[in-house]
């Protein structure tokens, strides 16, 4: 009977497997062993398998460290049958015989399948020149002294680096993991999704300087940055990691969960609290960004009369 | 009043109270040193004990102005004891170290002055002037500056200052800390102010004794002394806004260009404007220059609250080497930086309430209008109110226009709003 000898990583992964067809195995670090492990705590020669009927019976030759059994799915103390995990000395081994009962396939991801596209030099390229291009204008529209590229070069490049480290945090990761890196689809998704940050944010704060309802508020521009947090990190963990998507989507909720839990104890000091100092909407934008017609000064004035009601209201509350 | 900003070089006047200064001309010294002699019983210091502690928490100076013991003072020297009458008593100290009891009867926070009553008071008291003195005539302040003991302050009387609503007597010379509602007298030993601020230097403002003699001839009408100190104060205030703002309607509101906008002159002989630009900065991309006026009659209130102040401000912005995307940045930085110039705190008003929105004037013109107010805790119906106007259809220059409404009711504070958009204008 062969017997399948594998070699456990990180997690319980199968790091390296030996396929033996022999009654008798012999396992240790010399070269005379049938399996040659490079573990320094493993002796010379180690233990030995012997095929008896449905399992092995192992034998220590004496070995300095033992054997320590992690796993058996045998009855009989003495015999090791297939699904058995033992270690000696740091490694851990499993036993595995031909039949032994596999996982099926799992479906790849729609991500993955077009993680290929991702990594092409004529998607992420573009990402990347877009991503340049509107750091590069923003800090532009914000300089009010003469313009000097020293002066925006520094901003630039240390949030390039900043796009730059998380895909190689999410890549690391993937190695680690699925020995799988895609570190040029998860670069090609953190530009995507600061670009989209960056055009919500814009288009929020457009339409909240035109239409100053409550619906493009504050709240609303929290929630679409939430929201492109999330969609970016079910994607970074689709690529870097095997999580079922039930708990992918699960943990990145709790994650974005935390950060605005987080967030808003930050607030929660300032709730309440008096400030002499009053606080309203100063946006401005350039002309060509305001598509609303303005009220009659007499309209304005209509307008702003509940807030006497409410500040006297306020005042009851001492 | 744009926060962090520099102040601009205007006077702020300080509550007072002391002296270091010795007159060169020996008539004076005389006159100074006869009226010290006369009247040192007559002045008092009075003293705010915290019954809590038993010790003083403020004092000022105050002055026995008939036989029967009513005693003259500021508002702000008593209005701890005015404010919370279950915390603070009310004491005189005399020159001869004697103490009493004073019972607090009436008020004039508009004037900043107040009456109290010594029970079983014995002792001099000092007569009120009936006719202003003319200006230049030498005049002689008295008071406790700093616990230091009885002091007396030789000046000269400069007349009522016409920069202000409230009328106030510029005095030449030092008042400090705790001379405030000590007398000024003429050489015949009779009040003609009663000491209040100081703007530092020589220069020191009094309350003109007409008030006194108003408030006299008040409380002597009533009778009695004022049971609800609170409604009392309110009714003051209300009562001032409604005089200045009917007044400041019934004028001609002139305007005056900045840039290429006009914008609201002063207003009245009380406010005063100063202007001021960026031309001669050769780094500056774009063009600034503003205008600001401000009243400074500020009614003190409570330490951390003063109201009555009336400002407003104008700021014209140009482009010139920004681009519009560059300029409107930092339009908004500017548009975002506005507060309030009076102080106050969370026990006398609400947090402010804004809103915005978008008007079109009679030009064509669009802007942007916020609308703040924050309302007093213990005045019902009065209010602090902030407006702020930017012009928001051009490219390439903008003008900004800022008020700040203290202590004023709804009617006019809005009707303050509406003339003040239409006269502002950018055509």
């Amino acid at each position: 009977m062969a017997v399948i000898i594998e070699v456990l990583g990180w997690g319980g992964k199968r790091r390296q497997y030996f396929k033996i067809d022999a009654d008798q195995v012999s396992i240790g670090r010399g070269y005379d062993n049938d399996i040659v492990l490079s573990d320094p705590y493993i002796s010379a020669n180690h233990l030995r398998l012997n095929a008896c009927g449905d399992g092995w019976v192992i034998t220590d030759l004496d070995s300095l460290n033992g054997l320590q059994v992690i796993k058996n799915p045998s009855t009989d103390e003495s015999l090791f049958t297939s699904g058995a995990e033992i270690k000696l000395g740091r490694t851990k081994l499993r036993l595995v015989a031909e039949s032994y009962p596999l996982e099926d396939a799992k479906i790849l991801h729609g991500l993955e399948r077009d993680t290929n596209k991702l990594n092409r030099l004529s998607v992420w390229l573009p990402l990347l020149v877009a991503v340049f291009a509107t750091q590069l204008l923003s800090v532009y529209a914000s300089t009010l002294a003469e313009w000097e590229w020293k002066n925006a070069i520094p901003v630039i490049v240390s949030a390039q680096l900043a796009i730059f480290v998380g895909a190689i945090f999410w890549s690391l990761l993937g190695r680690l993991i699925r020995h799988e890196a895609h570190f040029l689809g998860q670069y090609s998704l953190i530009l995507l999704a600061s670009l989209l940050f960056t055009g919500c944010s814009w288009l929020l704060s457009t339409l909240s300087y035109n239409f100053s309802s409550a619906l493009f508020g504050d709240m609303v521009q929290q929630l679409a940055s939430m929201s492109i947090l999330l969609l970016l990190l079910s994607a970074n963990l689709t690529l870097a990691t095997n999580l079922s998507s039930r708990a992918r989507w699960s943990g990145c909720a709790a994650f974005v969960g935390v950060v605005v839990i987080i967030g808003s104890v930050g607030q929660m000091k300032s709730w309440g609290e008096f400030s002499p100092f009053p606080q309203y909407s100063s946006t401005l934008a350039a002309p060509a960004l305001l598509v609303v017609e303005g009220q009659t000064s007499e309209e304005f004035l209509a307008d702003i009369d509940p807030l006497f009601q409410q500040a006297d209201r306020a005042a009851l509350e001492k | 009043m744009i926060k962090n900003r520099e102040a601009i070089a205007m006077v702020r006047m300080a509550f007072i109270f002391i002296l270091a200064w010795s007159s060169s001309i020996c008539a004076q010294n005389d006159i100074a040193r006869d009226l010290f002699a006369d009247y040192r019983s007559a002045v008092l210091q009075i003293r705010i004990i915290d019954l809590t502690s038993g010790s003083k928490s403020a004092i000022g100076s105050g002055f026995p102005i008939n036989e029967s013991g009513l005693i003259a003072t500021n508002y702000h020297v008593i209005q701890l004891a005015a404010s919370e009458p279950q915390q603070y008593r009310i004491e005189y100290l005399t020159e001869t170290n004697k103490t009493g009891k004073l019972k607090l009867v009436d008020v004039d926070v508009i004037n900043d002055l107040a009456l109290v009553e010594a029970v079983d008071f014995e002792g001099q008291f000092i007569q009120l002037a009936t006719q202003e003195p003319e200006i230049g005539m030498p005049v002689y302040a008295l008071g406790n500056p700093l616990d230091l003991g009885l002091t007396v302050v030789p000046g000269t009387y400069n007349g009522i200052n016409r920069a202000s609503y409230h009328p106030r007597v510029h005095y030449t010379g030092s008042l400090n800390p705790g001379m405030s509602g000590g007398p000024t007298m003429d050489r015949q030993g009779q009040v003609v102010g009663i000491n209040v601020a100081t703007a530092g230097n020589q220069v020191s403002f009094l309350v003109p004794v007409s008030r006194l003699h108003t408030l006299v001839s008040d409380y002597r009408a009533r009778g009695a002394a004022i049971e609800n100190m609170q409604l009392h104060i309110g009714e003051q205030l209300m009562a001032d806004q409604q005089e200045k703002f009917s007044s400041l309607f019934a004028r001609n509101w002139q305007a005056i260009s900045l840039g290429e906008a006009q914008v609201l002159d002063e207003l009245a002989p009380f406010v005063k404007c100063w202007g001021g630009s960026n031309s001669s900065d050769d780094k500056a991309q774009f063009l600034s220059a503003d205008r600001s006026c401000r009243s400074e009659d500020s009614i003190y209130m409570t330490s951390t609250f003063a109201t009555g102040i009336l400002e407003y401000q104008f700021i014209w912005l140009e482009a010139d080497k920004l681009n519009s995307w560059q300029f409107y940045n930092y339009y908004e930085r500017l548009f975002g930086d506005f507060a309030p110039g009076n102080r106050a705190d969370e026990e006398d008003v609400t947090g402010f309430q804004c809103d915005h929105g978008f008007t079109q004037g009679a030009s064509g013109r669009q802007s942007k209008n916020v609308f703040c107010l924050r309302a007093y805790k213990d005045y019902p119906k009065l209010y602090d109110i902030l407006f702020l106007q930017g012009s928001v259809d051009d490219k390439e220059s903008a003008l900004i226009s800022h008020f700040t409404l203290a202590g004023v009711s709804k009617e006019n504070g809005l009707a303050f709003t509406r003339k003040f958009m239409e006269v502002s204008q950018w055509q």
